[in-house]
């Protein structure tokens, strides 16, 4: 053991040890002497940096408590932000300042001084431009909302405040360093006038955009329609244009500006939905004949009997569909033939009177309708012991039309077919409401109730059933629409439930 | 309709059947007598139709989902509907109430062969074992007849035919035919002329295969003598317009005929929101609903009689045509009947009364 160390200590100890030997004559020595002669060039840069670097902290703390009892006083909640974003390189500047005060105190040549300086500066408008930004997004995402300005539009702000911070950083950085900085002010200048030149006409959207946002005229979720036409839910506000939800179950884009330009009607806030929406149908229809036809009251009830229901309902409502713009309308087609065609306005008196409303379907109708003619031909069966106007009757009731005149049968073959509006509440019901055609509105309220034997109109068993409107539902149930025209019952509609909806 | 059809995506084509003079000699004996009037129809009529119609079979390229065939003269077409298949319609543009029995049981075969009839007027139908159904004529709107005229257009027109615009003006437009009684709307004018001023504008032209219709025209002159109030107008073919500015610049318009096909001339008149005095024949009810829509009369007073009520009661003649012009505009304009036909091949293609898409 003792040899290996022996050994080891010729091997490595002793040349090791002629080579510091070696060494500290050849540079140790030179640089004592070099600091016995020159020590206060260096001694008193350190000092000064480090003098600089206590003056920094000091001076943070100092205004640290400053701003504190500023912020008690004026309870500024940005202040917070404002010591968070600045407290750490605060010490950075000082550290930088510092160095650049040595530096040019100290014997170096004096370009290394200036490269020193220029990188400290650097560095220095760097985290200065850093804190800027930070500080500022901070601060901006505090405010902005308060202004109610959309979120796409703080993201938007934000990053033109980055963008325009780092261009000054960069051109003082270029600045300190020499290099000449027109080209690029020059060509920054040809960028934003080429891209106010592209977003022209974005830039009323823009400006638009932030005045809505301001303003809370219009608010994601209301209800809007343009004077222009478009209309519906609002369902996204960007920068520069909002998407609305039409009634037709598409998204319509409008520009801000013409929000703003145009005149907005904002319904305000949707209303309850319902569980599920309402799909409007629209119906059409073609005549069939029957090739049947009565000549007197007797064929015509006997005709009337056996027909299949699509008969009786095209001649209850043929008058609604085909004079639907009329006020009173025309009654059923049996009362105007017995009228005009048989000259018996007593009979057809009676048989115009027959509420169609009242009655829950087609065959309860038929049989009322049967019933009356029946009536009337028993009581004036014959004229043994009649009066004069018993006889009178009497002829009217065996009385036949002309040739050309009879009564012809025929019935409806009604097409049934979907549209594109579908709604989800009142208020999207009764814009589309305006707009439906009336055949849309006919079947809905005449043929669905009738005819299909629903007993009750659609509308008013959408909104009872999914909507809980019992109330509204109940008000248009009660409205007899035979005693409107179809554009004076639209109006009747709409009123009863804009009332409601108010 | 074939134009606006094609705009809608439906592929419409027509096609003519070929015919000699004869053939059409026999088809116009037969329209007359299935309208109801005498002719003398032979066994070679028979023949003679059946030869051109078996020509025209074997020569016609007849194609299509729906094939319309118009008219009787082209009826036996059906014999092809074996070899094609697809849907047939008899568009039947006549009254068919009153058919002479000989050319309706030589015809009836051929119609019961398709899958429907379709018929301008309810009262042209008859019982049948195919279905039927209506579809009314129709005007267009645009048309030189119908189309909206500028005053100074109308005032041309009365200034060419000598007519002052001096007092209310009753007309009636249709051929000269004993059928439109022309004599009996002269009587009517005469009666209202006893106590209101005011002037008759008969306009219409002849019809080349109506030997009858110079004399009409003569006994209409005749009867309308000297007075200078009673304008008889013989309008050329092809006047659409002057006929569209004569009824335009009328207070109020007659069709007193005995028997009337589908009555466009009243569909015009009441387009133009004119007040219409009409009997009660073919498609006039259907377009004149009494005291609604136009007066309806029977006789030569009561139309004076309905003619007066409108010339003194301006406020009540203005309302009546008013709806006359929304009764067509919703029931008879040519929108119309392209969708009554869209809906035809709809019905056909399904069953029962009401058909959900």
């Amino acid at each position: 053991m003792i040899e290996w160390l022996a050994e080891t200590w010729r091997n490595i100890g002793v040349p090791a040890l002629e080579w510091l030997v070696e060494t500290w004559f050849k540079f140790g020595l030179p640089a004592l002497e070099w600091l016995a002669g020159n020590w206060l060039k260096i001694a008193v840069p350190v000092l000064v940096f480090i003098a600089t670097y206590v003056i920094g902290l000091w001076l943070r703390r100092i205004l640290s408590n400053a701003f504190d009892r500023w912020q008690l006083r004026t309870k500024w909640e940005g202040s917070r932000l404002v010591i968070a974003a600045v407290r750490r390189p605060f010490l950075s500047w000082f550290l930088l300042l510092g160095i650049s005060i040595a530096v040019q105190i100290s014997a170096l040549p004096a370009e290394a001084k200036m490269i020193t300086v220029k990188a400290a500066g650097s560095l220095f408008v760097l985290s200065l431009g850093w804190t800027v930004i930070v500080l500022s997004e901070r601060l901006l995402r505090i405010y902005l909302p308060r202004i109610k300005a959309s979120r796409p539009t703080i993201a938007l702000v934000i990053s033109a405040v980055r963008i325009t911070f780092i261009i000054i950083g960069a051109l003082i950085v270029l600045d300190i360093w020499g290099i000449p900085t027109t080209p690029l002010l020059l060509l920054i200048v040809v960028v934003v006038l080429g891209a106010a030149l592209v977003l022209r006409n974005a830039a009323p959207d823009l400006f638009a955009g932030f005045q809505i946002g301001a303003t809370q005229q219009i608010k994601e979720g209301d209800y809007i329609k343009l004077e222009t036409g478009e209309e519906g839910y609002v369902v996204e506000m960007n920068w520069n244009n909002t998407r609305i939800k039409t009634l037709g179950e598409s998204f319509t884009v409008v520009p801000n500006s013409r929000l703003l330009q145009r005149t907005v009607i904002n319904y305000g806030r949707p209303l309850k939905k319902a569980k599920e929406p309402f799909h409007f149908y629209s119906r059409t229809h073609i005549t069939e004949l029957t090739g049947l036809k009565a000549r007197n009251l007797q064929e015509l009830v006997d005709t009337l009997k056996k027909v299949p229901d699509a008969v009786v309902y095209y001649h209850t409502h043929r008058f609604l569909e085909q004079h639907h713009y009329l006020t009173p309308e025309p009654s059923n087609d049996f009362a105007v033939w017995i009228s005009d065609a048989l000259g018996d306005e007593i009979l057809g008196e009676r048989l115009a009177s027959v509420d169609t409303f009242q009655f829950p379907d087609l065959g309860a109708l038929r049989s009322r309708l049967v019933g009356i003619i029946e009536e009337y031909l028993t009581a004036h069966r014959d004229t043994k012991g009649a009066t004069p106007a018993e006889t009178l009757y009497f002829m009217k009731s065996v009385r036949e039309a002309m040739a050309g005149e009879e009564f012809y049968f025929m019935k409806s073959v009604s097409v049934i077919l979907p549209t594109t509006y579908v709604v989800s509440d009142l208020r999207e019901f009764v814009e589309t409401l305006r707009r439906i055609s009336l055949g849309s509105l006919y079947f809905h309220i005449f043929e669905s109730r009738l005819r299909l034997g629903k007993g009750l109109n659609d509308f008013s068993v959408w909104i009872r059933d999914t909507l809980e409107e019992t109330g509204l539902a109940e008000e248009i149930g009660r409205l007899d629409p035979y005693t409107y025209t179809l554009e004076g019952l639209r109006l009747a509609l709409i009123q009863l439930i804009e009332k409601r909806i108010k | 309709m074939v134009p606006l059809m094609g705009q809608l995506g439906v592929d419409a084509r027509w096609d003519i059947i070929k015919g000699n003079d004869p053939f059409f000699g026999v088809t116009k004996k037969f329209h007359n007598a299935l309208h109801g009037r005498q002719e003398k129809i032979t066994a070679r009529d028979f023949e003679l139709f059946m030869v051109t119609t078996r020509q025209n079979i074997a020569e016609l390229e007849l194609s299509g989902d729906m094939i319309f065939i118009h008219d009787p003269q082209p009826a036996g077409l059906i014999s092809r509907k074996k070899e094609i298949g697809k849907k047939w319609v008899w568009r039947c543009h006549i009254d068919l109430s009153h058919p002479n029995p000989e050319v309706w049981d030589f015809l009836q075969p051929f119609v019961v062969e398709y899958d429907a009839a379709v018929f301008s007027a309810p009262a042209f139908s008859r019982e049948l074992p195919i279905r039927q159904f209506l579809v009314s004529p129709s005007i267009d709107p645009l048309s030189d007849k119908n189309r909206e005229l500028p005053r100074e257009m109308i005032d041309t027109v009365l200034a060419k035919y000598g007519i002052p615009d001096d007092k209310p003006i009753i007309t009636q437009v249709s051929r000269f035919d004993y059928l439109k009684d022309p004599v009996g709307v002269i009587q009517a004018y005469e009666l209202v002329k006893r106590s209101i001023d005011c002037r008759l504008v008969f306009a219409g032209g002849t019809a080349s295969d109506d030997p009858e219709s110079d004399q009409v025209l003569a006994e209409v002159r005749e009867r309308a003598g000297s007075n200078s109030d009673i304008h008889v107008l013989l309008v050329p073919p092809g006047s659409d317009v002057d006929i569209n500015a004569l009824q335009r610049a009328s207070t109020v318009i007659v069709q007193k005929s005995h028997r009337e096909g589908f009555g466009l001339t009243v569909t015009e008149a009441l387009w133009k929101a004119k007040p219409v005095v009409a009997s009660a024949v073919g498609g006039i009810p259907l377009q004149v609903k009494n005291k609604f829509t136009g007066l309806c009369s029977h006789g030569i007073e009561g139309t004076a009689y309905a003619i007066r009520q409108l010339l003194t009661n301006p406020g009540y003649a203005k309302w009546l045509g008013e709806n006359g012009r929304e009764h067509i505009r919703y029931n008879f304009l040519i929108t119309r009947h392209i969708r009554d036909y869209l809906l035809l091949c709809l019905a056909l293609d399904h069953e029962g009364d009401v058909i959900y898409l």
